[in-house]
């Protein structure tokens, strides 16, 4: 009782510090501290965001960039797990594969999107290898620690079972995992978005990154900022989408602690 | 060579030994651990191993488990070469807690070994219920292994152990890790529960006590290299008794042998 109540305390008062933020946006657009050719209120913002919603336009972007996310993030954890797994179970596979996996992480992922317009174009299938490429790192990785981290004992169980191989990868090893990857592909969401954004800035894809460029160019400053505030929004409801998976997913945990 | 296989020969009138070692010796990372272990345990027997810490205890349970290879000698079960694990041999670990699965209820674990053993997925809860109810866990098919106490966390170890229905079960300190309370009535019930399953019991204790009380033999292992320093027959009426067992003459007498061998073997 004590502690919900606490919980509510805390809540109320960080809604406090984003509506003063709001407040304050309001304020310095309405003093016009910064010109509004650049800076619209937040008024002006909310209601490009309703008419853009009401002509559709702002929803075919919006729908465009989670496209985007959404294939290049599946296309990367689909890889990312498989290639991890296969890394993460062999120790002779990490000690031979894990040196160059650490000269390429942290290779800037703009290094490769020109390397993938030479080949691709600027096409979709771009877009596609960029975001898969930048977003299958956090994923492959924590693959890999979670795999080299399953407990040997249950290996020992499994061989006294006489388990199957794959009966051992699905039963053992991929859940044993799962706490890392599902933690790996939380990052690679953020990753993938901004990837997406990326993608469509520079290769003119429809989405939310085009719509900002051109509201930039065209000067709508209210156009604009309600592009980047779908982007926020955006990322902030998959990603607290990807925490209730992982609660959910993960419920044998909380016995734990 | 020659003498120790000629002692695991069929003996007409003798059972076959289910487990035998011939000759074991196992070296790993340049380290002899067990050195020309020779043993033959029969169908139904119930084996206690003692010992000083690293004499060898563990690993000789993995080599009777076929976890490990022998660097030269070999390990039988019922005539035939060891050459991986086999679902007729379950191993209870000491580490219950590494040994089960956290992602899984206490159901599901026992349910791991039913899978393995490839039984219709129809036909596993009633089976699944049946060894709750024999390790003493019925109403905690649900919870998780984290939800339980250690003495629980081990009773469905030995559930998963008995749903493999092993010939051989193999105990590496299954109970050094509990209190004394829960440790004698597991003892009991893992008598009761092998005399029910005709099983043959490899258990291996750092408890003189327990060894007398549980065992039909004892063999006391000598450290570096491990190898058998003492055989003792434990001759006990069974079923045996927390109280008149361990006030029998004869336990008295086999206790005084056995501490001090351990402690000769220590100096």
């Amino acid at each position: 009782m004590n502690r919900n109540a606490t919980v509510w305390l805390w809540r109320a008062a960080s809604f406090a510090v984003a509506a003063s933020f709001i407040a304050l946006w309001q304020l310095i657009a309405n003093l016009k501290l910064v010109s509004p050719v650049f800076l619209p209120g937040p008024d002006r913002a909310w209601t490009s965001l309703v008419r853009g919603f009401s002509n559709g336009d702002l929803g075919n972007k919006l729908a465009g960039t989670l496209e985007h996310m959404a294939y290049g993030w599946l296309a990367a954890s689909i890889a990312g797990i498989a290639i991890g797994a296969i890394i993460g179970s062999s120790r002779i596979m990490r000690t031979y594969v894990a040196p160059s996996l650490e000269f390429l992480r942290p290779l800037p992922v703009s290094a490769i999107i020109p390397v993938a317009i030479a080949m691709l174009g600027l096409t979709q299938a771009m877009a596609l290898f960029v975001i898969a490429f930048g977003a299958i790192w956090p994923i492959m990785l924590a693959t890999i620690h979670g795999f080299a981290a399953v407990e040997p004992r249950l290996y020992e169980v499994a061989r006294s079972l006489q388990m199957s191989r794959l009966a051992v990868i699905f039963k053992v090893a991929l859940p044993s995992a799962s706490p890392d990857i599902l933690a790996g592909m939380r990052l690679s969401l953020t990753v993938a978005l901004i990837l997406s954004v990326v993608c469509e800035i520079l290769a003119g894809l429809d989405g939310l990154g085009h719509w900002v460029l051109l509201s930039a160019r065209a000067f709508r400053s209210a156009d604009l900022f309600a592009g980047v505030i779908l982007l926020g929004l955006t990322g902030y409801v998959t990603s607290v989408a990807m925490s209730m998976a992982e609660h959910r997913l993960l419920a044998w945990q909380a016995a734990q602690r | 060579m020659a003498n120790a296989a000629k002692r695991f020969e069929v003996i007409p009138g003798q059972p076959r030994p289910q487990i035998a070692f011939t000759d074991v010796t196992l070296q790993l990372g340049g380290k002899t651990i067990i050195e020309n272990l020779s043993l033959g345990v029969r169908p139904g027997e119930f084996l206690c191993v003692v010992g000083a810490s690293g004499c060898g205890k563990t690993t000789a349970l993995r080599l009777a488990a076929g976890l490990y290879q022998p660097t030269s000698g070999r390990v039988d079960f019922d005539g035939q070469l060891m050459l991986h694990p086999r679902r007729e041999i379950a191993i209870v670990f000491q580490d219950y807690g590494k040994a089960l699965l956290p992602w899984r209820t206490a159901a599901g674990n026992v349910s791991l070994a039913l899978e393995a053993g490839g039984m219709p997925a129809a036909e596993r809860p009633a089976r699944i219920e049946e060894l709750l109810r024999t390790v003493g866990l019925p109403g905690h098919a649900g919870k998780y292994p984290a939800e339980m106490s250690g003495g629980m966390q081990q009773r469905l170890q030995i559930a998963r152990c008995l749903a493999q229905e092993p010939k051989t079960l193999l105990m590496d300190e299954p109970f050094g890790a509990l209190d004394a309370m829960t440790r004698q009535g597991l003892q009991d019930e893992v008598l009761a529960l092998v005399a029910a399953s005709g099983a043959t019991v490899i258990f291996v204790t750092h408890d003189l006590d327990e060894a007398i009380y549980l065992g039909d033999r004892v063999i006391g292992l000598l450290p570096h290299p491990g190898r058998i320093g003492i055989e003792l027959a434990v001759n006990l009426p069974r079923p045996r008794d927390q109280l008149s067992t361990r006030e029998h003459p004869e336990f008295l007498r086999l206790r005084r042998q056995l501490f001090d061998f351990i402690k000769a073997a220590e100096q």
